[in-house]
C-alpha cells in the first residue's frame, strides 16, 4: 500500500488580478496513495481549493495560473499534458465533487442526461448502455424511485440528494482519485452523516482514493487516514489521522484543535488563536503564522521554515522543532 | 429561580403560499407551529435544528421583525405579540439581534462609528460628545479599539465584523439578545474568539441570550438550556447537561450522533435517519418525525405528543414518554 497514486511538489498557483499577483497556492508538497483517504484542513483562504483545482487543471477560466512545481497522477505529468489528454483523465480517473450541489448540477438537463454524459464519454457507451449504468449508480448511492429519478431534473430533488447524484456522476467512471472539496459543508448533520457513510462504504467496496477538502475536524477525524493541515497557502503539518489529534507539532495545528467547542467535553473557555489569517496580498514575511503564533521566536519573523520531517511519516513546517533536528545532527 | 425574561406560549406562523389560478387557492407553510418556552435572566437558551425547523423564524417573532399568526410572548410579563409600532420601538431597546452574515447585516456606506451609534441615534438616547464617547466604549467593550470608528466594514475580516454587530446590539443596554447562527460564517479560529466574547459580556453585562445555531457542539459549549427543534415543534427543551447526556426524543438520538467528533479514536455507532426533513407545507399527520422514527408506534402516527415533562426540568414531545 505505498504506492503513490497523486504526487504535488512545490506548487505554486498564482492569481494575476489587476491589484497584482496573489500567491493562494505557495509551495504545497503532499501525495496520496492508492486507497488512502487524505485530508486537507485549513481555513478560508490557505489555498486548499486551489490545490484541488490545480491538480484537475480547472483555473483556465479564472486569473489563475500554475507557475511552479509538479504534479505526477499515476506516472503522469499531468501539467505538462495536452488538454485532450487531459480531458480523457477528469472525470475518468480523477472525479470531483463539489460544495453546492444546487450550481454543480446543470438545471435545463436531466440527471440522466448529465450521469450519462461522462459515461458515454468515456466508458463510450450507447444511450441504452449508458442509461442502465446511470441507474445502476442511482442505485448504488441509495437514491429511492432510481428509475424515475432519472427522468427528472436537479431542482426536483433535496440537497442531499442532490449530493447523491454529484457523487454517483463522480463515481459512474470507476476514479482511481475522487477530489470531495466540502462535500458537506452545506447539508445539514443528518444528511451530512448519511453522505459520509456513503463515501466511506464507496471507499471501501472499490479502493478508491479520496481526497478530502474540509474545515469541519470532525469530519476528518471520522473519515481520513492521512492529515494535511494548510496556512497561507502553505503545508505546515503532514501526519497520519491519529498523530495529528493526539500528538500535534505545529502551534497553528494545535491551536484549531483547541479551538473547537467538542460535544461532551465540558470546557469553560474554549482556546483561541489571536488574530485574523493574512490576506495573501499581506503576507508577513518569516513564518506566515508568527504574528499569531504564542511560541514566536526572532527566527521565525526572519526566515521561513522549511517542511521537515519529525518523526516517521510526521512532518511539520516550525522551527520549534528544527532546533531539536539541528543539535542532533 | 431566575427571574423569567421572555415567555412565548404556543407561538405560530404561517406563511400563506398562493396556489391555483390566480392565487386564490391558498395553502400554508407551517415554519413555526405551537413553540413554547421561556428564558431566564442572565441565561442563554439555545436553539438547535435542521435547516427549515423553524428555529430562524422564532428568533425573528421573538423580535418581533415577525407577528405571530398566533400564541402570545410575554416580556417582563407583559404581552408583546400584538404592541402597536410605536410601542415596538421602545422594545427594541431591549431586544436586540445580532445576525449570521456579518457582510450582508452592516451598512457598507457607513463607518463603523456610525453603524455602532445608529441605534443611539434612532432612540435619541445620547448626542455629540456623550455619543462619541459611548461608541468608544462599545468599540473597545467588543475588543476592538476607538481608532476603528472611522473605518468602513469592508476594511475588517469577518471575526471583526461580527463584534460590530454584537457592539451595535449592545448600543442600547439590551436585556435579550437573539444572535441568529452568529458564528456559522465564520473560520474555526475565529468562531472561538467570539464565542469567547459573548460570554465574557454575558458575565459583565448580565445578558440573556437566545442563541440560535445548527450546531450541536457550539450550542452545547454556550447555552445553559437548549431546545430542540424538528418542523416547526419543539421536540425537546432541557438543562444542557440533561439533554447532551441523556436524550430522550429519538430525533435528538439521531442528530447527537449525526454529529462527527473530532477524535479519530471514537468510531461511534451512528443512528442513521432516513430520508430527508417533509416540507414544512405539507407536514406528515400525527408526529410530524414518525416516518424517520425508528420507535414508530401506531399512536405516532394519528395524535400529535405534547411537550411534557418526563423528567424534572426535562421536556419532550414524543409518545414513547407519555
Amino acid at each position: 500500500m505505498d504506492n503513490k497514486l497523486l504526487e504535488i511538489e512545490n506548487l505554486k498557483t498564482y492569481f494575476f488580478t489587476d491589484s497584482g499577483r496573489v500567491p493562494a497556492v505557495n509551495g504545497v508538497d503532499l501525495f496520496i496513495r492508492e486507497g488512502e483517504t487524505l485530508g486537507i484542513v485549513g481555513e478560508s483562504g490557505c489555498g486548499k481549493s486551489v490545490t484541488s483545482l490545480s491538480v484537475m487543471r480547472l483555473l483556465a477560466h479564472t486569473p489563475g495560473r500554475v507557475v511552479d512545481g509538479s504534479i505526477r497522477f499515476a506516472g503522469m505529468d499531468l501539467l505538462s499534458l495536452p488538454e485532450s489528454k487531459m480531458r480523457e483523465i477528469r472525470g475518468n480517473e480523477i472525479a470531483m465533487i463539489f460544495q453546492e450541489p444546487m450550481t454543480s448540477l446543470n438545471p435545463v438537463y436531466k440527471i440522466g442526461d448529465q450521469i450519462g454524459e461522462a459515461v458515454r464519454l468515456h466508458l463510450k457507451y450507447d444511450k441504452k448502455k449508458a442509461r442502465e449504468r446511470v441507474i445502476q449508480m442511482l442505485k448504488l448511492v441509495g437514491i429511492p424511485r432510481a428509475e424515475e429519478i432519472v427522468d427528472e431534473y436537479p431542482h426536483q430533488l433535496s440537497g442531499g440528494m442532490r449530493q447523491r447524484i454529484m457523487i454517483a456522476m463522480a463515481m459512474s467512471c470507476e476514479p482511481k482519485l475522487l477530489i470531495a472539496d466540502e462535500p458537506t459543508t452545506a447539508l445539514d448533520v443528518t444528511i451530512q452523516a448519511q453522505i459520509l457513510d456513503l463515501m466511506r462504504k464507496l471507499k471501501e467496496e472499490r479502493g478508491t482514493a479520496i481526497m478530502l477538502i474540509t474545515h469541519d475536524l470532525g469530519v476528518v477525524a471520522e473519515m481520513c487516514d492521512r492529515v494535511v493541515v494548510m496556512y497561507a497557502g502553505k503545508v505546515v503539518e503532514e501526519a497520519d489521522v491519529f498523530d495529528i489529534f493526539e500528538n500535534p507539532k505545529h502551534p497553528y495545528t494545535q491551536g484549531l484543535l483547541h479551538s473547537i467547542p467538542k460535544l461532551r467535553r465540558k470546557t469553560e473557555r474554549l482556546q483561541s488563536i489571536p488574530g485574523n489569517v493574512p490576506t495573501p496580498g499581506n503576507m508577513p514575511s518569516g513564518c506566515k503564522f508568527a504574528p499569531r503564533c504564542s511560541h514566536a521566536m526572532d527566527v521565525c519573523r526572519e526566515q521561513e521554515p522549511d517542511l521537515l520531517q519529525i518523526a516517521s511519516g510526521h512532518r511539520c513546517r516550525c522551527f520549534l522543532y528544527q532546533n531539536d533536528l539541528a543539535k542532533e545532527a | 429561580m431566575a427571574e423569567q425574561l421572555i415567555e412565548a406560549k404556543n407561538l405560530k406562523k404561517y406563511f400563506p403560499v398562493n396556489k391555483g389560478l390566480f392565487g386564490r387557492k391558498k395553502s400554508y407553510v407551517r415554519a413555526v407551529d405551537g413553540v413554547s418556552f421561556s428564558i431566564f435572566k442572565g441565561e442563554t437558551l439555545g436553539l438547535v435544528g435542521e435547516s427549515g425547523c423553524g428555529k430562524s423564524t422564532t428568533g425573528r417573532i421573538i423580535m418581533r421583525l415577525l407577528a405571530p399568526t398566533e400564541g402570545e410572548i410575554r416580556f417582563n410579563g407583559k404581552d408583546i405579540s400584538r404592541l402597536p409600532d410605536h410601542q415596538l420601538r421602545e422594545l427594541r431597546k431591549e431586544l436586540q439581534m445580532v445576525f449570521q452574515d456579518p457582510y450582508a447585516s452592516l451598512n457598507p456606506r457607513m463607518t463603523v462609528g456610525e453603524i455602532i451609534a445608529e441605534p443611539l441615534v434612532v432612540h435619541r438616547t445620547a448626542t455629540g460628545k456623550e455619543r462619541d464617547k459611548r461608541v468608544q466604549e462599545l468599540l473597545e467593550l467588543v475588543g476592538l479599539s476607538s481608532y476603528h470608528a472611522n473605518r468602513y466594514a469592508h476594511e475588517f475580516s469577518g471575526g471583526q465584523r461580527q463584534r460590530i454587530g454584537i457592539a451595535r446590539a449592545l448600543a442600547l443596554h439590551p436585556k435579550l439578545i437573539v444572535a441568529d447562527e452568529p458564528v456559522s460564517a465564520l473560520d474555526v479560529s475565529i468562531q472561538s474568539q467570539v464565542l469567547n466574547l459573548m460570554q465574557d459580556l454575558q458575565k459583565e453585562l448580565g445578558l440573556a441570550y437566545l442563541f440560535i445555531s445548527h450546531d450541536l457542539s457550539v450550542v452545547e459549549h454556550i447555552s445553559d438550556r437548549v431546545g430542540v427543534m424538528y418542523l416547526g415543534r419543539i421536540v425537546e427543551i432541557a438543562e444542557k447537561d440533561d439533554l447532551y447526556d441523556k436524550p430522550l426524543h429519538p430525533y435528538t438520538q439521531a442528530l447527537l450522533s449525526a454529529v462527527p467528533v473530532a477524535d479519530p479514536r471514537i468510531r461511534k455507532e451512528r443512528i442513521i435517519l432516513e430520508g430527508d426533513i417533509p416540507s414544512p407545507s405539507n407536514p406528515p399527520q400525527g408526529c410530524s418525525f414518525h416516518p424517520r422514527c425508528k420507535s414508530c408506534m401506531d399512536i405516532c402516527k394519528t395524535t400529535v405528543p405534547e411537550l411534557k415533562e418526563s423528567e424534572p426540568g426535562h421536556f419532550t414531545a414524543c409518545h414513547l414518554y407519555g
